[in-house]
């Protein structure tokens, strides 16, 4: 399963290997991106961007950075998907996709069921979802369907939490009516749950959420459960964190980190040219770099069936499919060692970087 | 390794007993006797300087995912500025884990437990402690909100049953012994409950908090333990909460109790602000009680962040936010509050405080049953003892300190009445001889032959903080690591665990336990080799039984 290929001609690995380190240490500012990797791939990639004073980005920051931005400018309440699944008595999902963005979503928190503690345990389940896509909803029953377009979702979490503090909306008699009435359920709610996915809300919305939260909090509890980013994004964001102080979009050009969201987007990186060389790292689904020149050196690290045609491509495991990762785990909201399923010999995003720290000047704290 | 000789320094070491000129040999990391017939391999010239057994820092909150949260939500305090010298990847990335290990080495610290790791979250406190460089990590695994222990209590389960699951949580989760936080309170939070004292009740289990951290207390004991059960009490920060903290010390049937952060326990309810030190009430009730030990959690004047797993008390925390944002999580058990806050010498609440906690180190009689934490960083981050261990030493430092406080303040405090100095042998009583105790680590914290080779060189001066905040040598395991202040290169630290013994069965009952209710196997919470990105990441430390 070892494959590396060179604008589309195979090469041998260590060669691979060797031309990866020449890339990025002849660099000005690299750039170590996608990222879509396990803990082990991402603490690596960040020690090799620090050590090539580059910058370092995930493919999904837009959506974790939606949540952090809230967390970092307000604040944020959260819970476990196991504590809404046995304690939450209300749960209130919002806008669609979300078992796209979270497959095992139903099974986790097992709306259909009653709670299993608290004061409303054995009893039935409140569940609503504002926004659901298609017949998305229809795997509940018994869930309460507010349709809304992805778009009006914001708005419509304005009119709630305006009418929570008893305040006009300008709306029609019957959809006040009917916003007041789930206003009621949320209050009489004795641990209530939101769960949402920034795939599909901005800032904005997700701040107006927490806001209610609180809101809601002064009297009963409520809080949220949040759905992470795609190819590992949560998992990756927490290894930054305690690695750097910071989330991706952070970049080492001074020789020690500084995170900026439009400065290490890295996108913007590559169009502007202050990026001159790239590692693109999707490890989980080959997913492609968004930018769009093509004319810097690019490394990439993906699975063998997405090599790209252009730069220099070398093959890796599909993290907790070829070989054991640590991944974030939606489900219980930490870290956890996921066994391979399908295992191979094909190396990991970290073993990859490590044979390309290994070429690069200072040699290797692992 | 070779053997080396610091040559002519001044050794402080009580647990030998040393206070005098002499030698300190060492080899293969261990500190051996001077041999027979040899001569050194490395000869140092310490004279002049004080030579102390590596410092151990029992109460520090260091790695995991509350400690995350709060990178996140606070980069605007943890800027870094200056680049990192050669070979010390991240070392001056401010708050992050490398910076940590960096910092502490600088200070002559060589062990350091995090007091907060949450049974489910276990394996992201474990890869945080990979990459704290050079110092020995352990932490604490927080029981007394967690379902499993309160039902069994409900249900009045025997005692044996509940020593097994306390011992397969220690084990499992690989740390050196339990905490408990605000017993029940967290759990009551949930169910809408803003307050919660030693005997207010928690809802659906009929338990009091008394209960809960009486019942984890024996099992600690029961199961050969050696740090005896770690007690954030309940109420914490709260006006006259004296009277939670000495009705704690009364409950605690004769059997060995560790007090968390006593500092922020020790408020009357005195003064026009109905805000006040009992200090001295709370350093009394610790001498007369000799299983009783304490960590300050001493209040320095700084901007800084509130980490702690007592939601209860962060979501009552949270309007008084500095700056005003906060984190609050409710996790399966006892989750987190982070919320950040910055502590003024103008403000009268804040200088009380300072004084109070000032107060317990100062009127406490012995030093190895008070210990010097400042709850980093929720009463001020850990660089910040230097500054603590110069005002401990100093009543003339004090007096100026206490000429910038608040006026007020001096009637509502004992402190300026307080001459007490603290010499260099009882600031390493409580830093090392006294810590090592306290955890029962039998090869550290002390410079006798087999001890672990961490040693720490300072240059005394003037500047007794200066001193303290870069040591002249360290040594890890017998490597040089620090000189003149300075990391030069990393070495890796271990995870210190214990194994305390239960029966198996437990296990099969916690297996359905989590098949039950999750619909998960249990195994998702562990913390395997395979996870952890080195072998050799753990040492095993040795029960008491």
């Amino acid at each position: 399963m070892e494959t590396a290929t060179l604008d589309g001609k195979a090469i041998a690995l260590d060669d691979a290997y060797r031309h990866a380190a020449k890339i990025l240490s002849g660099a000005a500012f690299p750039l170590v991106a996608g990222l879509g990797a396990d803990v082990a791939g991402a603490r690596a990639a960040i020690l090799l961007a620090e050590q090539l004073r580059g910058a370092f980005d995930h493919l999904a920051s837009r959506e974790t950075l939606a949540d952090i931005d809230v967390k970092r400018s307000f604040g944020m309440f959260t819970t476990t998907a196991n504590e809404a699944r046995v304690r939450g008595d209300c749960v209130v999902l919002i806008g669609p996709g979300l078992t796209q963005a979270w497959p095992g979503m139903l099974e986790r928190l097992a709306p259909s069921q009653p709670p299993r503690r608290g004061a409303q345990a054995q009893q039935p389940r409140k569940v609503i979802w504002l926004g659901p896509e298609g017949d998305e909803a229809s795997a509940i029953p018994g869930a309460k369907v507010i349709p809304a377009s992805a778009h009006q979702l914001s708005g419509v979490l304005a009119a709630w939490r305006a009418r929570f503090g008893g305040r006009p909306v300008a709306l029609d008699a019957d959809k006040v009516s009917l916003i007041d009435g789930l206003v009621e359920t949320l209050k009489n709610a004795r641990f209530g749950v939101f769960v949402w996915s920034a795939s599909t809300l901005d800032p904005l919305a997700i701040e107006m959420l927490q806001g209610l939260v609180i809101e809601l909090n002064a009297t009963t509890r409520f809080t949220g459960v949040h759905i992470g980013g795609r190819s590992g994004a949560s998992g990756v964001t927490q290894t930054s964190g305690w690695m750097t102080g910071f989330p991706p979009r952070t970049g080492f050009g001074r020789g020690y980190p500084e995170h900026d969201p439009w400065r290490f987007e890295a996108s913007r990186l590559v169009d502007s040219g202050e990026a001159d060389a790239a590692l693109w790292i999707s490890a989980f689904d080959g997913e492609k770099p968004a930018w769009s020149r093509d004319d810097i050196p690019l490394i990439t690290l993906a699975p063998a069936n997405a090599a790209p045609s252009r730069g220099l491509f070398i093959g890796v495991g599909q993290p907790g499919v070829t070989h054991d990762a640590v991944l974030m785990s939606q489900e219980t909201g930490g870290m956890t060692l996921r066994k391979a399923s399908a295992p191979t010999d094909a190396p990991s995003v970290a073993q990859a970087i490590s044979a390309i720290m290994a070429e690069v000047s200072e040699g290797a704290w692992r | 390794m070779a053997l080396t000789v610091l040559r002519g320094g001044h050794i402080v070491d009580p647990a030998t007993g040393q206070d005098a000129i002499g030698d300190v040999w060492f080899e293969d990391g261990r500190i051996v006797e001077r041999p027979e017939g040899r001569s050194a391999d490395e000869e140092i010239d310490v004279s002049g300087h004080i030579v102390m057994a590596g410092a151990i820092d029992i109460h520090s909150h260091i790695a995991g995912g509350n400690v995350n949260t709060a990178r996140l939500l606070l980069p605007e305090l943890h800027r870094a500025i200056r680049a990192r010298l050669a070979g010390t990847p991240l070392s001056t990335a401010k708050w992050s884990s490398y910076e940590t290990g960096r910092l502490y080495a600088q200070m002559g610290f060589t062990t350091v437990v995090e007091p907060a790791m949450a049974p489910h979250h276990a394996l992201q406190t474990h890869l945080e402690f990979n990459d704290v460089p050079i110092i020995d990590k352990g932490a604490l695994t927080v029981l007394g909100n967690d379902d499993f222990l309160l039902g069994m209590l409900r249900d009045g389960e025997k005692d044996g049953a509940i020593n097994d699951y306390v011992a397969q949580t220690v084990e499992n989760t690989r740390s050196l012994g339990l905490k408990c936080i605000n017993p029940g309170g967290v759990e009551a939070f949930k169910e809408n409950m803003r307050a919660f004292g030693l005997d207010d009740v928690v809802p659906f289990y009929g338990l009091t908090s008394r209960q809960i951290f009486q019942a984890l207390q024996k099992a600690t004991q029961a199961v050969g333990i050696a740090h005896p059960l770690h007690l954030h009490m309940n109420n914490l920060g709260l006006a006259g909460n004296i009277d939670t903290a000495l009705a704690t010390i009364d409950a605690a049937q004769g059997l060995p109790l560790h007090l968390a952060h006593v500092q922020f326990y020790a408020y009357g309810k005195e003064g026009k602000n109905g805000f006040s030190s009992a200090g001295a009430l709370f350093a009394e009730k610790v001498n007369a009680n000799k299983k009783v030990s304490v960590d300050v959690g001493q209040v320095m004047f700084s901007d800084t962040v509130t980490i702690s797993s007592d939601v209860l008390k962060q979501f009552n925390s949270l309007p008084g936010a500095i700056p005003k944002k906060g984190a609050i999580f409710d996790g399966d058990a006892n989750g987190g509050g982070i919320v950040p806050y910055a502590y003024k010498i103008s403000n009268y609440y804040n200088a009380i405080q300072w004084a109070a906690g000032l107060e317990l180190f100062l009127l406490i009689d012995n030093p190895e049953q008070v210990f010097f934490t400042t709850d980093h960083p929720n009463g001020g981050p850990f660089t910040t003892y230097p500054e603590l261990f110069a005002l401990l030493m100093s009543a003339d430092l004090r007096a100026q300190h206490l000429s910038r406080l608040p006026a007020d303040v001096l009637e509502h405090t004992t402190l300026p009445s307080i001459s007490r100095e603290y010499t260099l042998y009882e600031i390493a009583q409580m830093s090392r001889s006294g810590a090592a105790k306290l955890f029962g680590f039998e090869d550290r914290g002390r410079l006798g032959a087999g001890a672990v080779a961490d040693i720490a060189v300072y240059k005394p001066g003037r500047d007794v903080a200066g001193m303290f905040r870069r040591a002249t040598y360290v040594f890890k395991d017998g490597n040089l690591v620090v000189r003149d202040g300075e990391v030069s290169h990393y070495t890796r630290g271990k995870t210190l665990h214990i194994r305390p013994r239960y029966d198996q069965q437990i296990t099969k009952r916690l297996d359905s336990y989590y098949d039950d209710l999750y619909g998960l196997p249990r195994g998702i919470f562990d913390v395997p080799d395979a996870a952890l990105p080195h072998k050799d990441a753990f040492a095993e430390v040795p029960c008491r039984i």
